[in-house]
């Protein structure tokens, strides 16, 4: 009897001790915390939620439910949430783009990780800007989003390709300065025949067509003698997405599907990643995905051969308030922070928010998000410091030569001087309907580069007077980082 | 049970009251919210407009648009649906060897779902990647723009919605034709009466009524075409293909405009309504002809 108390102490003993050890692991402890996030099907950015999932859960013994939407359909299912204040996600993943629109529904983000080391690791474009609204945090960038210049270093350091585009056009063959540089060398490498095509972007309605079309125009319109007049004027709102730089960018846009693959027009931005790994075109423009890919051997013709640079930029930029064309005595880049970088919130109507922001600061930790930034097909860029100053975390996928000019395109874009930023305002998807469905129209010859933009800012203007000028001004200015107007 | 048992309020009512509220309930606030304009996103409080969602419904070019698409894709896509099918029902009713096999196989793609077809379609139709285009460079014929260029990437809609629901035209014709009297044909050939006589003269107007069910169901349903354009083109290019259920989608589910969407789903209703009964007007005549 004595021995059988014994053994039965013994045993309850041994219980205890396993399970405070084990709670001792959960730092801090969510056991039995289940988070639903919302995010676009996977891979890209899915999988990165699911990397920061497993680590949280090996820290705090808590769990995450990756819940996954196609992209067409992710604003719809988390604004039906928000806005009927229910708890079905913990957290959403989303375009910053949307975040006018979710602000109401999104809870602050704690002071205590608005500081520290972590924080100001962070690319002050995200910390800054991005993540801002009217002064408050309200999300936290998890990946960053700038378009970049993508070519193949094979063809262009070939010395008989150098010889003849001297020939052709010049002057050298290197990484564009200027977009007309740009389309030269997409009509020099132009050759279907050897299925060699000169550049590939996206054109696709529903493909993250506008984003490209945005990047041309940044270089003619995001004039730093008026800063942030690029989509609208901010004195006035008035769209200014018909001026002559919108037009100049359109044009040059709709040349650039004509140097394409056959059936360009039918690229999103997956296909455009696919033809710069298959080797099929020369050169290209679209987010750091395109480097990560198309140096990964097991997925890339062209692995050791990817060079990275700025977008190109102009030397002449329309001046929305003076209506002229303002000359620079240099070309000047305007490197466009497309999308501006995938973001997380947590809705105030959750039940696990201190859970959740938990989740936020593991899953964007310097160590998690660096590891998600270099694999292949997380959707993951560069938004810390630490992400381009490491450049032995990028040799495992790249050459020491691809990861010094990828990291260098990367740091340059982010914090270049003028870094042209996305359009941010409520009612977003409203305004860039109408740019898909008027793109489609001029890049299928329906219509011409001027009646196409007129019909934008037409209906661009109307919106913003059903919406209210006044509350879109200051939401304009907010998001461009000017001052409210007085 | 007598006619005047009170007990039978007790069936009737909860029935009444859940129709109430499933059906006539939603359909009376979504015709209050299309006198509205009213937002969620961004959130504007609504403030009654009256008819003036249906005034700029009416004077906007893309509704027109929608619904001359729509209708494009619905009338053309039927009508070579009930030749097709009208034709192989016949074929299988003449008890063709391996007819068991044939129609088996022949039904398979109306018991799909519209949204894998659309995906399996959008593959195939692929300009780059897809073995369509790369049957046709084989031959060394040019690629095509499938889904690129608007009249391309209707008919590729049309293909599909024909491949996918001629079986259905199949199935009923077939029921319909196993259903007619022999003895009529009996006496056609006694007259000497050609196979093509017998079927103008006897098959067609005998499958007339059930022709005309057909053709209605397939009509109405062509007209809520959704998946498939969302899944092949997304209403692209441009709006060429953009379908009245795509652009209430849009506007309702991106835009969330609600009172817009609202008065864009009760024309859409009248537009309906219009072409049920205009159709069954068309029909009625040669109907009452066979009584």
């Amino acid at each position: 009897m004595l021995r059988r108390t014994f053994l039965m102490l013994t045993t309850s003993l041994a219980m205890a001790c396993a399970a405070s050890q084990a709670h001792a692991a959960c730092s801090p402890d969510y056991s039995g915390v289940t988070l639903t996030v919302a995010t676009q099907t996977g891979p890209y950015i899915a999988s990165a939620l699911k990397l920061g999932a497993d680590e949280w859960t090996k820290k705090t013994c808590g769990k995450v439910n990756v819940v996954e939407f196609p992209w067409s359909e992710l604003y719809p299912k988390i604004v039906t949430s928000l806005t009927s204040s229910d708890a079905t996600f913990d957290l959403v993943s989303f375009a910053p783009a949307w975040l006018p629109d979710f602000v109401p529904y999104l809870s602050e983000m704690p002071k205590d990780m608005q500081s520290g080391k972590d924080w100001d690791d962070i690319e002050p474009a995200y910390r800054e800007r991005l993540m801002v609204w009217e002064g408050k945090i309200y999300s936290q960038s998890m990946d960053g989003d700038v378009h970049t210049y993508t070519y193949r270093t094979d063809l262009f350091s070939d010395p008989k390709e150098k010889d003849a585009f001297k020939a052709k056009y010049g002057y050298d063959l290197a990484p564009p300065k200027t977009w007309k540089q740009y389309l030269d060398i997409a009509e020099f490498f132009q050759r279907p025949d050897k299925g060699l095509w000169g550049t590939a972007e996206a054109f696709r309605r529903g493909g993250q067509q506008f984003w490209f079309f945005f990047s041309h125009a940044a270089a003619y319109t995001n004039n730093p003698n008026y800063p942030g007049a690029m989509f609208f004027d901010p004195e006035t709102m008035d769209a200014q997405i018909n001026n002559p730089g919108w037009v100049k960018g359109l044009e040059e846009y709709i040349r650039a599907s004509k140097l394409g693959p056959p059936n360009a027009l039918n690229f999103s931005f997956g296909e455009v990643n696919a033809a710069v790994a298959g080797g099929q075109v020369a050169e290209s423009i679209g987010w750091g995905d395109t480097g990560v890919i198309a140096a990964d051997p097991k997925q890339s013709k062209i692995s050791g051969k990817v060079g990275s640079a700025v977008l190109p930029g102009s030397d002449e930029i329309w001046n929305a308030k003076t209506k002229k064309w303002d000359k620079f005595p240099a070309v000047l880049p305007a490197p466009f922070m497309a999308f501006g970088g995938w973001q997380v919130g947590v809705p105030n109507a959750g039940k696990n928010q201190k859970a959740a922001w938990d989740f936020v600061k593991t899953l964007t930790s310097p160590e998690v998000s660096g590891q998600a930034a270099i694999t292949g097909g997380t959707g993951v860029n560069p938004y810390r410091k630490s992400h381009t100053a490491n450049l032995e975390l990028w040799s495992k996928i790249f050459s020491p030569a691809e990861a010094k000019e990828y990291l260098g395109a990367q740091a340059e874009s982010i914090n270049g001087k003028n870094v042209a930023l996305d359009m941010r305002l409520p009612g977003y998807f409203s305004y860039t309907e109408v740019v898909e469905i008027e793109l489609g129209k001029a890049l299928a010859g329906q219509t011409t580069p001027q009646a196409a933009l007129d019909a934008i800012a037409k209906e661009w203007n109307r919106l913003t007077d059903e919406f209210g000028r006044a509350k879109q001004l200051a939401a304009y200015r907010a998001a461009m980082g000017l001052p409210p107007k007085k | 049970m007598l006619r005047n048992d009170p007990i039978k309020h007790v069936f009737i009512w909860p029935a009444v009251l859940v129709v109430l509220a499933i059906s006539i309930f939603p359909l009376i606030y979504s015709l209050t919210t299309s006198f509205l304009s009213y937002r969620l996103i961004p959130p504007i409080p609504p403030r009654v407009v009256w008819f003036g969602n249906y005034a700029s419904l009416l004077q906007e070019p893309r509704f027109w648009n929608a619904i001359l698409t729509t209708t494009l894709i619905a009338f053309i896509a039927v009508g070579l649906q009930y030749v097709i099918g009208f034709g192989v029902a016949l074929a299988l009713n003449a008890r063709v060897p391996g007819e068991r096999l044939f129609r088996v196989a022949l039904l398979l793609p109306m018991l799909l779902a519209p949204v894998a077809v659309a995906l399996v379609a959008r593959m195939i139709f692929n300009p780059t990647m897809g073995p369509l285009n790369q049957l046709l460079s084989m031959f060394g014929l040019a690629n095509l723009p499938f889904l690129t260029n608007g009249h391309w990437a209707l008919a590729c809609i049309i293909a599909v919605e024909i491949w996918q629901w001629t079986p259905f035209i199949i199935l009923m014709m077939l029921a319909g034709l196993q259903t007619l009297p022999e003895d009529v044909y009996e006496a056609a050939e006694l007259e000497n009466a050609s196979a093509w006589q017998q079927f103008w003269g006897i098959t067609f107007p005998m499958m007339l009524p059930i022709s005309g069910a057909v053709v209605f169901i397939r009509l109405i349903e062509s007209y809520k075409i959704m998946d498939t354009v969302f899944v092949m083109t997304g209403g692209g290019p441009g709006v060429d293909t953009e379908t009245l259920t795509l652009f209430a989608y849009q506007e309702g589910f991106k835009k969330f405009n609600l009172g817009y969407t609202s008065a864009l789903s009760f024309l859409f209703l009248i537009a309906i309504t219009i072409i049920g009964v205009t159709y069954l007007a068309l029909l009625r005549p040669h109907l009452e002809k066979r009584r």
